[in-house]
């Protein structure tokens, strides 16, 4: 074990990958010699060459379609998205080509490509820089998604993206990759579509995604001060979703509370709420719970950012509201 | 000018596109079909003598109207059954047969989104590169994709890139109802709109030699490392956008495109140079009706696909209907 951050843990796993495979490459805006905005692809270019990391135009609807292409002809091409809020740009090559391919060939053809992109506020990069995009794509059959929480799983999780047959985006959150953690020095892979208890309790689940997870750690050691004994549940990738571990969970602790970090209106929360009414209504003691962001754009003001982000605060009073009414 | 063995396969194409799609529009008027044709007859030169152009294990990407991929590349069986969406048909009735992809026979899976599919053959020419391999991306597509922004950051990224990628477009003039030049600002070729430095040709794609010269010519250039080519070819639909549509173009329009029959123009042309007699054309002509013929019987008589097929969502993970992982 190594500790890592998870800038490191994502620049460890790309090196490993296009190490491993010769039809992986890397490509994007910056992401060559500059080593790209958040500097994740640091070193890359130079380690393995510019044939396999390399720079491109500022076009994300060349690079939309052109990773599609890729991945159709026998290349495992990963490509990084600047800011998640770009994926609108890209979302006809999302939504209409990489997810549909394998339902549109008959041979059984998939689309191994992988969207790596930033998301998240708290930068005060204002309204077209901060946004969570996932719920955009969250009912697009054919997707992935993916959102890691700690260094462990963005390696894991970006190492079995890569080998995956079909289309992946891979979600990291702008705030977090700092955040250090301690990383197996062998080769590992973190299953896709399988989520992790973070942390076991008897009185609550909390169901967190991405940068929300650190959010709810913590509420959790605040409620546990408390006496509140919270599980705390990881699905690390969104779609599509381990609604079975979720469940288990609910069945075990009889509530549930759900954080992410996009608009409440329309987010994930809703999703795994009327699963949880559907499936494990009769085990509910408590109304469910949503933390997540007012359903506005995300605002520019550090006063009014800090207000939109869900925090460990909104968790320790959503949780406490649900359990004691 | 290809070798005469060739230039009769490149007959027996262009027949076999007409004598098709005369049979779609019959069996379409007689008794429906479920796929609604948008049907190339008029411009078969321009996806015969372009497909013809390349190596079976080039790829090559069709606008929706380049029924000559489709009919060169798969057999007539999976073209009728993936128009009649039956259970033998290639993706067992998820898909039309439009923009049905295919691995085994190099055809990129394309979508409904008109012009979408540019930038994916320029990452199929990136993925070339990038394996080391020698193929060489074919792209079809229709004066309205090249309207599109897809076609402009297609042709820069290729250019800059020097990527193998052949630029085929099938100028037909009319943009479903709207005149092409109507909404696109240059004076007579829609290729100007790209300034990019690429090679540009304007060529008759009424001519199937033509076409297939020109195209021919980008390949060798695409395969040799010189990047690509954009070739604008002149043609023209005989058909409306597609059958629901009524025809609203002036006849004369229609008619003077008519003397200019690619089919028409070919033959006239292997038959002044001896290479072939009238009983050979009528020969082929009967057998390529019968087996077009035997295909829609087939195609007709098919039994429709069970449900389960249409789960065919990820490869990788197993899901329910609801979009659950199976653990
Ligand atoms: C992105 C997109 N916009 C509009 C349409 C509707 N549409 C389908 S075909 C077509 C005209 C296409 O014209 P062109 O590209 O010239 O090809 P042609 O039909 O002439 O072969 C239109 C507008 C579409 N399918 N996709």
């Amino acid at each position: 074990m190594t500790e890592l951050t998870v800038r490191e843990s994502i620049n460890q796993a790309l090196a490993e990958e296009i190490e491993r495979d010769e039809r992986v490459f890397l490509y994007g805006e910056d992401v060559g010699d500059y080593g790209g905005l958040y500097q994740v692809t640091e070193g890359l270019q130079e380690q393995l060459g510019d044939d396999r990391v390399f720079d491109t135009p500022l076009s994300e609807t060349t690079l939309g379609g052109t990773v599609v292409g890729a991945a159709l002809t026998g290349s495992r091409p990963i490509v990084e998205i600047m800011f998640g809020d770009f994926l609108s740009v890209i979302a006809d090559h999302l939504i209409n080509y990489a997810a549909k391919m394998h339902f549109n060939y008959g041979d059984g053809t998939s689309v191994p490509l992988v969207v790596r992109t930033t998301y998240g506020g708290g930068d005060q990069f204002g309204l077209h820089h901060s946004q969570d995009p996932m719920p955009w794509f969250q009912n697009v059959p054919g997707l992935k998604m993916v959102a890691p929480a700690t260094p462990y799983d963005y390696k894991g999780l970006l190492k079995a993206a890569v080998r995956d047959d079909d289309p992946v985006v891979f979600f990291e959150n702008k705030q977090r990759y700092e955040v250090s953690g301690d990383v197996p020095d062998e080769d590992y892979t973190v299953p896709i579509g399988e989520a992790d208890i973070k942390r076991r309790g008897e009185d609550m689940t909390i169901v967190a995604i991405g940068g929300m997870v650190d959010v709810a750690m913590e509420a959790a050691d605040e409620l546990d001060a408390q006496g509140y004994d919270c599980e705390v549940i990881d699905p690390r990738t969104v779609m599509p979703l381990d609604k079975e571990t979720i469940l288990e969970s609910v069945k075990k602790t009889h509530g549930l509370t759900i954080v992410h970090e996009s608009a409440q209106f329309g987010g994930m929360g809703g999703e795994i709420a009327a699963e949880a009414a559907d499936e494990a209504l009769y085990y509910l003691d408590a109304p469910v719970k949503r933390v997540a962001a007012p359903f506005t754009p995300v605002p520019f003001a550090e006063n009014l950012e800090q207000s939109y982000l869900p925090n460990a605060d909104d968790v320790e009073a959503a949780v406490i509201d649900a359990l004691e009414g | 000018m290809a070798r005469d063995s060739e230039r009769e396969e490149v007959h027996e194409y262009l027949l076999l596109n007409r004598i098709f799609e005369e049979k779609v529009l019959e069996e379409y008027e007689d008794s429906g079909i479920p796929e609604l044709p948008h049907l190339s007859i008029g411009q078969e030169a321009v996806g015969v003598g372009g497909t013809f152009a390349f190596e079976a294990d080039d790829w090559l990407a069709p606008s929706l109207r380049t029924r000559a991929v489709m009919l060169m590349r798969l057999s007539l069986r999976d073209v009728v059954t993936g128009m009649y969406g039956t259970k033998s048909s290639p993706t067992e009735g998820r898909t039309t047969q439009h923009h049905l992809g295919s691995s085994e026979n190099h055809i990129l899976g394309t979508t409904g989104l008109i012009g979408s599919h540019l930038n994916v053959a320029v990452g199929a020419g990136l993925s070339a590169r990038q394996l080391d391999e020698d193929r060489v991306t074919g792209v079809f597509f229709g004066d309205g994709a090249a309207t599109r922004g897809e076609f402009h950051t297609a042709i820069n990224y290729a250019a800059v890139e020097d990527l193998p990628v052949v630029f085929i477009l099938e100028n037909n003039q009319w943009i479903e109802e709207t005149p092409a030049m109507d909404v696109i600002a240059v004076e007579e070729n829609i290729s100007e709109m790209a300034g990019h430095d690429i090679p540009k040709e304007v060529i008759d794609g009424q001519d199937v030699d033509v076409v297939l010269e020109s195209v021919s010519g980008a390949v060798e250039r695409a395969r040799s490392g010189e990047g690509p080519t954009l070739i604008e070819a002149k043609t023209y639909r005989y058909r409306p956008h597609a059958e629901v549509i009524p025809e609203r173009r002036d006849e004369k329009e229609i008619e003077e495109w008519k003397e200019r029959d690619p089919v028409h123009l070919h033959e006239e042309r292997i038959l002044d140079d001896g290479l072939v007699d009238e009983e050979w054309i009528e020969a082929k002509r009967a057998e390529i009706t019968e087996e077009v013929n035997s295909a829609f019987e087939f195609a007709k008589n098919d039994p429709m696909p069970a449900e389960d097929v249409m789960y065919q969502v990820y490869k990788d993970t197993e899901i329910d209907e609801n979009g659950g992982v199976v653990r």
